[in-house]
């Protein structure tokens, strides 16, 4: 009888599984990392001075009809209103008439005065990103706040009014 | 008890203040217009599309113009004299065969001056209409751009303090460059200097109504006032660049008069009371109605309308001749409403003129009644008149004649240069043409 135990028997079964562990370990260790590439969330603040284009009257009113109704204008109507205006001799004038008639019909929408008394800042910032693709200044979100704060009836309207009216608004 | 140390002290401090701070006018002007102002309203009416000597001052009616054709006479009875053609009749309401009952039972030409042969600068239209406006042969003048040299409209608020809406121009319609005409590109003068403007056809047309006819009125006060103050805000924080919108310089209180007469005419177009012609079935006639509620509603110390109709003559010779009856319908209409106008009657020169001519020679189109018909650019394109009527105005004379030619189409905005006082300033500035000069000057 042989009692001599065979040489393969040398490691016992803990211990192999205690080699293959480690070895395993081992080769994750050494396996490369995927790269992985993020982006830092931009700030998108547009400098209202690279705006050195006069808005056609055309663009005008196409952005300012889908600002407030939050629809495109139909392109007979687009053609038919920019007509008008040219037949206007005084061009700020004649905006303001256009703008007058949009604040007359139902379809407008705007905020509610509520809604805008409720966070004149957030207010403020929406209208700033709206009508000037950018975000309010410091001072300029601190005195159009205070502004609306200390003008218990001035509406979202008429901020409305103000930023379609004025000269930014009127370039891109 | 004031000594005369006093005295002398407060009439120094006066006399200083006089010197250093000159009044600024809202022109932008620092002193009033040093000119003599010989009449309190002018309006212009530019006869224009075209108008061929024979059929108008010439009073040939078919015989220059159709083979064949030997009736003669006055198709403009309000604003010149002489009979109409007895037959045919072409030129009327219906079917062409009822003349328009004539509106002054005395003709301008009666009452005023008649510069029976005046000499154009262009035969194009927009450049016609320029020199009119320029006082000059406007070379380099290019379509679809601005005037290249000021225009009488900005002439008058620079030099002579007129305010915006003090000054207007009413045209026939939006095409051709029209709206382009109320201010010139010139960098001294330019947008700030410009005449307010409406094309009627477009910005009263009951279509449009429906764009801008439902204006939200606004409280003065307690809404359109800080509104305009957060504007303001809004404004500082962006510096402006050379493109500019056309804005005039109307004031608050101006824009406000004229948005409140916008709104009386799209009421007054809806009810049908706008003060046009009797007979009122052409642009023309439509765009006089309301350029003589401007002069009621405003009473502006210079108001330009242009009419153009005529311009049918390329195709159409039978249209033409109705066209240059009901210009002179509407003109007969405009002098009648002046008159009506407490301010203005009696108290307004009006000056007639074409922009220009048409051609001796009829290109190959014919028309229904089998008429040729005339585009406008040879010499007999240059052939053009000025009717003048007003209260400083010669009446009943007539100076000029084919081949002796007195005036020319650069004369009539000197002429309301002359008369609004700033004659001086449009000669010192030395853009208009050499020999153009006030008509009153070659009476």
């Amino acid at each position: 009888m042989n009692t001599q135990e065979s040489p393969h028997n040398t490691f016992s079964p803990k211990a192999t599984v205690f080699a293959v562990a480690a070895a395993s370990a081992l080769l994750q260790a050494c396996r490369k990392q995927d790269d992985i590439y993020e982006l830092e969330t931009p700030l998108l603040q547009a400098d209202n001075s690279s705006k050195t284009k006069l808005k056609t009257n055309e663009q005008f009113i196409n952005i300012l009809y889908t600002q407030l109704f939050q629809t495109a204008p139909t392109e007979d109507y687009l053609s038919a209103l920019s007509t008008i205006l040219t037949s206007i001799g005084d061009q700020l004038l004649a905006r303001e008439v256009v703008i007058a008639n949009f604040f007359n019909t139902p379809e407008v929408q705007l905020p509610s005065n509520e809604e805008m008394r409720n966070d004149i800042g957030t207010f403020v910032d929406a209208t700033y990103k709206n009508f000037y693709l950018r975000h309010a200044g410091a001072a300029e979100k601190a005195w159009v706040t205070r502004f609306i704060e200390t003008q218990p009836d001035f509406t979202p309207e008429l901020v409305y009014f103000a930023f379609a009216l004025s000269n930014e608004y009127l370039y891109y | 008890m004031s000594t005369r140390r006093d005295f002398i002290k407060k009439t120094g401090l006066a006399m200083a203040g006089a010197t250093l701070l000159p009044t600024i006018l809202p022109s932008g002007r620092l002193f009033a217009a040093s000119g003599n102002r010989s009449a309190d309203y002018v309006v212009l009416v530019m006869f224009a599309g075209g108008v061929r000597h024979q059929e108008s001052v010439g009073k040939r009616y078919l015989a220059d113009a159709q083979p064949g054709q030997t009736a003669e006479g006055n198709l403009m009875y309000n604003m010149l004299t002489g009979a109409p053609p007895s037959s045919p009749i072409l030129y009327g309401t219906g079917g062409g065969n009822i003349p328009i009952a004539p509106i002054l039972s005395n003709s301008l030409q009666s009452q005023g001056t008649l510069f029976n042969e005046v000499r154009a600068f262009n035969t194009g239209h927009y450049g016609a209409l320029n020199s009119i406006l320029q006082g000059a042969d406007p070379v380099g003048q290019g379509l679809r751009i601005r005037p290249v040299a000021p225009t009488i409209f900005e002439y008058l608020r620079r030099h002579g303090g007129y305010a915006a809406s003090d000054v207007w121009f009413v045209g026939n319609s939006v095409g051709a460059s029209i709206p382009l005409l109320n201010y010139s590109s010139h960098p001294d003068y330019g947008v700030r200097y410009g005449a307010n403007f409406f094309a009627p056809t477009i910005t009263f047309h009951p279509n449009s109504q429906t764009y801008i006819g439902d204006m939200k009125t606004y409280h003065p006060e307690s809404e359109w006032a800080p509104m305009m103050q957060l504007k303001s805000f809004l404004d500082s924080n962006f510096a402006l660049t050379d493109q500019q919108l056309d804005t005039l310089g109307n004031t608050t209180e101006e824009k406000e008069n004229i948005k409140l007469f916008m709104k009386e005419m799209n009421l007054r177009t809806n009810m049908g009371t706008i003060d046009l012609p009797p007979v009122s079935d052409s642009a023309d006639n439509y765009t006089m109605g309301y350029a003589v509620e401007v002069l009621k509603w405003f009473k502006p110390s210079f108001l330009c309308v242009n009419l153009n109709g005529v311009d049918v003559c390329h195709n159409d010779f039978t249209t033409y001749i109705k066209a240059m009856h009901r210009a002179d319908h509407a003109v007969g209409h405009l002098w009648n409403s002046i008159q009506q106008i407490p301010e203005m009657a009696g108290n307004t020169t009006l000056i007639c003129i074409p922009e220009c001519g048409r051609n001796a020679e009829p290109n190959a189109i014919v028309d229904s009644n089998g008429f040729v018909s005339f585009d406008h650019s040879d010499e007999n394109s240059r052939r053009i008149f000025t009717l003048m009527a007003g209260p400083t105005t010669p009446s009943n004379l007539v100076l000029g004649s084919e081949g002796a030619s007195i005036g020319q189409v650069s004369d009539a905005m000197m002429t309301v240069a002359d008369l609004l006082g700033v004659k001086e300033a449009v000669q010192q500035a030395g853009y208009i043409d050499p020999a153009a000069q006030s008509l009153f000057d070659l009476i």
